[in-house]
């Protein structure tokens, strides 16, 4: 999976690409982020091919509406997280996702009540250090429902019976714990 | 700022009202902007860290999907960047819509063609059949006719037949007596055949092997019969253009001779002895 040149622009470089359907503004925005999108739209379906469906629609997505995009109010990589999560969510609840998931053997299905419990990785994810694993556990919960289900902060509360503050105090002290690590 | 407000934010997870909120607050304060900006940045290397290189071929896939609009390169961002927005954008429209107008419009144009096409087709054919009729009705008339003419014909043998049956049966039968009839000093050439049945009271004469001179419009032949010495007439007849082939005269039942005379047309009471063409004795 070597690509011989890969295209990297600034941010306001591929937005102004993008939103003038230039070609290198294509290229340069799957370069740039289809991993990392395919990484968190992963983390939801949790199915290889139907994230690299779920990947395709978020791109054209993307493409489609930059203009809903409004660099003041954030980074595009922010954004874009937002729109592959959101369509991983649909996809998560679409009647189609639930018949595949039907469909998949017993192993298969181990890996995904697996990867749900966090106990074990899929190969993909091997070598890459698990950052959310240096969080105290009831911060780790938060985050990963938050940042990686697509849960609200409104039904972590529901889901783990903490009340609203605490959701979002822990949500801050995760992400402050994980900024530590990256400076 | 402690509050987690600001990484919800980042999350996507506010309601419109708490958003504007912080973009307000974003506005005023710097250091709101710049934890924002600290945040999503975290965030955003958490992302980094579980990336998983997509399949290959998904990039070609992905680019293949896409319209590109490679003219207005130097065109600058800001005010000028709304108009190329939607000059792409309806470009883009365009692109989609042309080809679906000219392939209904195809479809219209080979439709009529098509349409065209066969009603030529039917008219050519139609004319093809009319030909055929035509000539159908010709062939049946001939036929016809030629049917007509056999029906003539059988109907002309059928007589022929009869007529032929009619002179056997004569000749045939036994209680014919067949008296033949020669030529007199007026006509030595002539003689004729009477077949007479006494039994039956039948007199015939046979009008096909007959020799008589012709005569006019105004006469006739007559026979008699000669019965103890007295004439008596048996009707006349026709020297030509009879059809008949065995002529059925008046009947008797006894004569000693017969003879032919030639009498105003109609037939006289008496015989004109002098105009005596054939007689013979029984």
């Amino acid at each position: 999976m070597i690509k011989t040149k890969k295209i990297t622009l600034e941010e306001p470089a591929l937005i102004e690409a993008l939103q003038q359907h230039k070609a290198i503004g294509a290229e340069a925005l799957y370069d740039m982020y289809s991993a990392s999108l395919l990484g968190v739209i992963f983390k939801i379906v949790a199915d290889r091919e139907i994230a690299e469906d779920v990947l395709q629609e978020t791109l054209v997505k993307i493409w489609n509406s930059i203009h809903q995009y409004d660099a003041t109010k954030g980074r595009l990589f922010t954004w874009m997280v937002n729109v592959a999560r959101n369509l991983a969510i649909d996809k998560l609840r679409s009647k189609d996702f639930r018949n595949h998931s039907k469909n998949q053997d017993i192993e298969n299905h181990v890996n995904v009540i697996d990867e749900q419990r966090n106990t074990t990785y899929k190969p993909e994810l091997l070598g890459v250090k698990d950052l959310v694993e240096k969080l105290k556990p009831e911060q780790k919960k938060i985050v990963e429902l938050v940042y990686f289900q697509g849960y609200t902060h409104v039904e972590v509360s529901d889901e783990l019976e903490i009340p609203l503050g605490t959701v979002k105090t822990r949500l801050r002290m995760g992400i402050m714990e994980l900024r530590k690590y990256f400076k | 700022m402690e509050s987690g407000i600001l990484e919800l934010y980042v999350l996507g997870d506010l309601s419109p009202e708490e958003k504007l909120k912080v973009e307000e607050m974003a506005q005023l304060y710097p250091e709101v902007k710049a934890e924002l900006a600290e945040i999503e940045k975290t965030l955003g290397k958490l992302a980094d860290s579980y990336a998983i290189e997509p399949s290959e071929g998904l990039r070609d896939n992905f680019l293949s999907k896409l319209t590109f609009n490679e003219e207005d390169t130097n065109t600058s961002i800001s005010s000028v960047n709304l108009d190329t927005k939607q000059q792409t954008f309806s470009s883009h429209n365009n692109a989609k819509v042309i080809p679906l107008n000219s392939s209904k419009l195809n479809f219209y144009k080979y439709s009529f063609a098509a349409c065209f096409t066969l009603l030529i087709m039917s008219v050519a054919a139609l004319f093809v059949l009319y030909n055929n009729l035509q000539e159908s009705k010709e062939q049946l008339a001939v036929l016809q006719s030629s049917n007509q003419d056999y029906a003539n014909q059988v109907n002309y043998l059928d007589k022929k037949v009869e007529s032929t049956n009619e002179i056997l049966s004569v000749y045939t039968n036994p209680d014919y007596k067949m008296v033949e009839l020669k030529g007199t000093a007026n006509s030595p050439e002539s003689k004729m055949l009477v077949a007479f049945n006494p039994k039956e009271q039948k007199v015939m004469i046979d009008m096909k092997n007959m020799s008589m001179p012709a005569h006019d419009e105004n006469h006739q032949y007559q026979l008699w019969a000669l019965v103890d010495g007295k004439p008596v007439d048996l009707g006349v007849f026709d020297g030509v253009n009879s059809e008949a082939v065995m002529k059925k005269m008046k009947a008797i039942d006894k004569a000693q001779a017969f003879a032919v005379t030639l009498e105003p047309k109609g037939g006289s009471v008496n015989p004109t002895l002098e105009k005596m063409m054939v007689m013979g004795a029984i």
